[in-house]
């Protein structure tokens, strides 16, 4: 069931989203090859989670082409998005858990609606969470776990049906260094024993240049430079590379500026 | 067990309810001593008022004519077996000014206006900005609270007017269509038999469902906690607060006054 | 420009309205094929459908049997006022108000009731859902979400809207007698008179309920699917389902009222 040879998993081409008139992508285009990891940096509020949602075929873009896994998401009716998404798997910016679902039934989710059998699930649910080091904890609810567990779990969710791409959504945001490094281990394994596709968005642009084979950049609503992971800190584009760096003046003129892209234009009508 | 656990919580909730019924209890006093030299926020009162009226006509204009035509279709029957064509006017007025009309013209404030507010000041309450108030040393009960009932005692009966009239328009068009009666005989079997005094009964209760509702709406909006979650359930709760009061405030002026 | 600005918001109001109610008919046909499908293959998820019903029941049978109890003493009084004022009618009071309770009043008001309180609650529960991102984790393993959350609680809701329909009804009969026989002195013998309500009369009623019971969770569904932002965003679609049912259960109770008119004519 993986993409054909020579396919890309992700095909983004001049991809444009607006929510009420407001722009918050014009353009963007992407490729991923399959068992690849793409690291997509960028300005808060640069429209990263959004990008991540269309790849997941959970909204629709407004202009441009999307091909995920072999499937024109653009031309797609409802019913194919359906059966797509089982094969991706996504950890949300804020977890997204089922808040009345226990933890142990939040990470069999993905394999009941899958149809897998009932001692599978457990035994697949109890690896899953012994991987993210949450043993133990299957009967709490969500209500009583910390960030970082929740995210521990989000990302078992995720990854547990063997999803052939999966979608991280700021997987370290809030957490301390060791922790940090510890999830990077554990999506390198996951992606190690599945050879699956992965991409993470994050603020942490150290922590994920060193996880990534190839970063992009997000700013203005476009892809502003993508190139190898280890050329980041050296790009020759000033802003990319200030940003990277997070060196503090031109940083700060890089956020000031995608925040002014971020208003609308006087005059225009939404 | 079921059985025990049942009564467990019906012990909590009869807790829960006389803690709610205690805090409106202590809201409606804060709110009159707020009144005792009648001062009142004019400016926050009237921007409430246009709000709320904005906002319900409509709502309250559909909900009567639906209302006054529904009457007509439920008195029907009796009509055509009885030929009782000049009771029209006043079984139906009866039962709209006394009691149909305020409650429901109530329940449907209540889910417009009084839900609204709810959602409204519940917000202001997760997101800390009634508390900012206070650091400003306004007090939320005088700023806050007394416009809003204010307003909505004023606007509830107007509404309540307003309702009355369109609901008479109502019944006349189902009379005309449904009995082949004519308008005037609806107006003056209306006239003939009521008096003011059946029209004030039902202002007067408008009047009382208004404080309640505004009372029950402020008091869940100001004690939410926990977040978009609670906001939803303090919507909820104001609105079944006020629904509850409706009912047993009607049957108790209906009772008082007969 | 000046000109165009209130008609492009107009414009922009009447296609924001078409969009909605496209959208609810969608949510609309996607419970009741859902329900169907369901009822054909025998419900895959019967212990949640039971929650429901243990949700819907528990939450409002106090409440209902308050309001009902209170509003059938009302309409007691009300109508012994009003018929001991021309002549002496009392004896045909309980008969007549038997008949109302059945065909419109028991129905319509347990839904009115219900509309605040279950609309409200399923609005605030999927709304809150919607906007912590959980119903696109739901749509991330293929889950539909009306079919995962709104199908069990109109299926709940339907059953339950007929049941406390006839608890309601029940509780407002029994007070109705009791305000009768202690303010009147109407012998419950004479009050309890079922001889005015017909077959018909109870097939319309419990008709009436069927459909509130089906309308509430689907018009509170939808304006929970359509919440957006946080806390306001949940305040609003709360808001919202319970005005748009509280107004379906008028809709409703008006139409199949004048169906009935039509079909049984004078011998409603
Ligand atoms: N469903 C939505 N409706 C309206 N606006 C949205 C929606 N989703 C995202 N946005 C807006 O799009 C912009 C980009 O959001 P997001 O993708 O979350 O940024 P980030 O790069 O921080 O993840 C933000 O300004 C946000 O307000
Ligand atoms: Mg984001």
């Amino acid at each position: 069931m993986t993409a054909r040879d020579g396919q890309a998993a992700v095909e983004l081409e001049g991809v444009g989203k607006a929510f009420g008139g407001r722009r918050v992508l014009a353009g963007v285009s992407l490729t991923v090859p399959p068992g690849g990891r793409l690291g997509i940096i960028g300005p808060a509020a640069g429209g990263k989670s959004v990008l991540l949602k269309l790849i997941a075929g959970l909204q629709r873009p407004d202009a441009g082409a999307i091909r995920v896994l072999g499937h024109d998401l653009v031309a797609a009716r409802e019913p194919e998005l359906a059966a797509l998404r089982k094969r991706i798997g996504m950890l949300f910016q804020n977890y997204a858990l089922f808040d009345f679902l226990s933890v142990a039934d939040n990470v069999a989710f993905p394999l009941l609606h899958a149809g897998v059998a009932a001692d599978e699930i457990d035994a697949r649910v109890a690896a899953r969470l012994r991987a993210v080091g949450l043993a133990g904890s299957e009967s709490k609810m969500p209500a009583e776990l910390s960030g970082g567990m929740k995210k521990r779990v989000g990302i078992a969710r995720a990854t547990v049906a063997r999803a052939e791409l999966v979608l991280y959504d700021e997987p370290t945001a809030g957490l301390d260094p060791v922790t940090t490094s510890k999830i990077y281990d554990l999506l390198r394994a996951d992606q190690a024993e599945t050879g699956s596709t992965a991409v993470v968005v994050s603020s942490d642009v150290a922590a994920v240049a060193a996880f990534a084979d190839t970063i992009a950049m997000l700013h203005d609503g476009r892809i502003r430079w993508v190139g190898a992971a280890a050329g980041l800190f050296d790009a020759d584009d000033l802003v990319v590379r200030s940003f990277a760096r997070g060196e503090e003046r031109d940083g700060a003129a890089v956020l000031s500026r995608s925040v002014e892209a971020a208003r609308p234009a006087p005059g225009a009508w939404p | 067990m079921i059985f025990r656990r049942s009564l467990t919580q019906l012990g909590g909730r009869v807790m829960a309810m006389a803690r709610d019924v205690g805090g409106v209890f202590v809201l409606t006093m804060e709110v009159l001593r707020a009144l005792i030299p009648p001062r009142l926020d004019g400016r926050e009162t009237v921007r409430n008022l246009y709000k709320m009226g904005n906002r319900s006509v409509p709502i309250v204009v559909l909900t009567a004519l639906f209302v006054g035509g529904l009457m007509v279709i439920q008195f029907a029957a009796f009509v055509k077996q009885f030929g009782a064509r000049a009771l029209v006017g006043w079984g139906t007025g009866y039962a709209v000014f006394r009691e149909v009309g305020p409650i429901l013209i109530g329940l449907m404030f209540s889910g417009r206006v009084g839900a609204n507010n709810t959602a409204e000041l519940a917000t202001m309450t997760v997101t800390e900005q009634v508390d900012g108030l206070q650091a400003l040393a306004i007090d939320p009960i005088r700023y806050l609270v007394v416009p809003r009932v204010v307003a909505m005692m004023i606007m509830l009966v107007a509404l309540t007017v307003i309702g009355d009239a369109v609901a008479l328009i109502g019944t006349m068009i189902m009379s005309y269509v449904v009995l082949d009666i004519h308008p005037y005989t609806v107006w003056y079997s209306l006239v003939d038999n009521l008096g003011p005094s059946d029209f004030l009964h039902g202002i007067s209760k408008s009047l009382v469902f208004g404080a309640a509702i505004a009372l029950s709406s402020c008091y869940f909006g100001l004690t939410v906690r926990g977040g978009a979650v609670g906001v939803g359930r303090a919507v909820n709760a104001a609105v079944v607060g006020a629904a509850v009061s409706i009912c047993f405030l009607d049957f108790l002026m209906t009772y008082l006054t007969a | 420009m000046i000109a165009r600005r209130p008609l492009t918001a107009i414009g922009r109001r009447a296609l924001d309205g078409v969009d909605a109610a496209l959208e609810l008919g969608r949510v609309a046909v996607g419970t009741i094929v859902g329900a169907l499908i369901s009822y054909w293959r025998g419900p895959r998820r019967r212990g949640e459908i039971a929650r429901q019903m243990y949700f819907i029941g528990n939450r409002s049978l106090l409440f209902v049997a308050v309001t009902l109890g209170f509003i059938g003493m009302v309409m007691v009084y009300q109508t012994c006022l009003l018929t001991t004022q021309v002549v002496d009618g009392r004896g045909q009071v309980g008969a007549q108000f038997a008949r109302l309770l059945v065909l419109d009043v028991g129905p319509s008001l347990t839904a009115m009731m219900l509309a605040t309180r279950v609309g409200a609650g399923i609005a605030a529960e999927i709304g809150s859902m919607k906007v912590t991102e959980q119903i696109d984790a739901l749509r991330m393993s293929g889950v539909t979400p009306v079919d995962y959350l709104v199908v069990p609680r109109f299926l709940a809701s339907v059953i339950m809207t007929v049941v406390l329909t006839m608890f309601g009804m029940a509780v407002a009969w029994g007070a109705g007698g009791l305000t009768g026989y202690y303010s009147f002195q109407i012998n419950p013998r004479t009050f309890f008179d079922l001889s005015m309500v017909a077959p018909a009369h109870v097939w319309l009623g419990m008709t009436k309920a069927a459909a509130y019971g089906a309308a509430i969770p689907i018009v509170a569904g939808f304006c929970g699917l359509r919440a957006k932002g946080s806390s306001e965003g949940v305040g609003a679609a709360t808001t919202a389902a319970v005005i748009g049912s509280s107004f379906a259960v008028l809709i409703i109770d008006f139409t199949i009222s004048a169906i009935g008119l039509i079909i049984w004519g004078a011998g409603l």
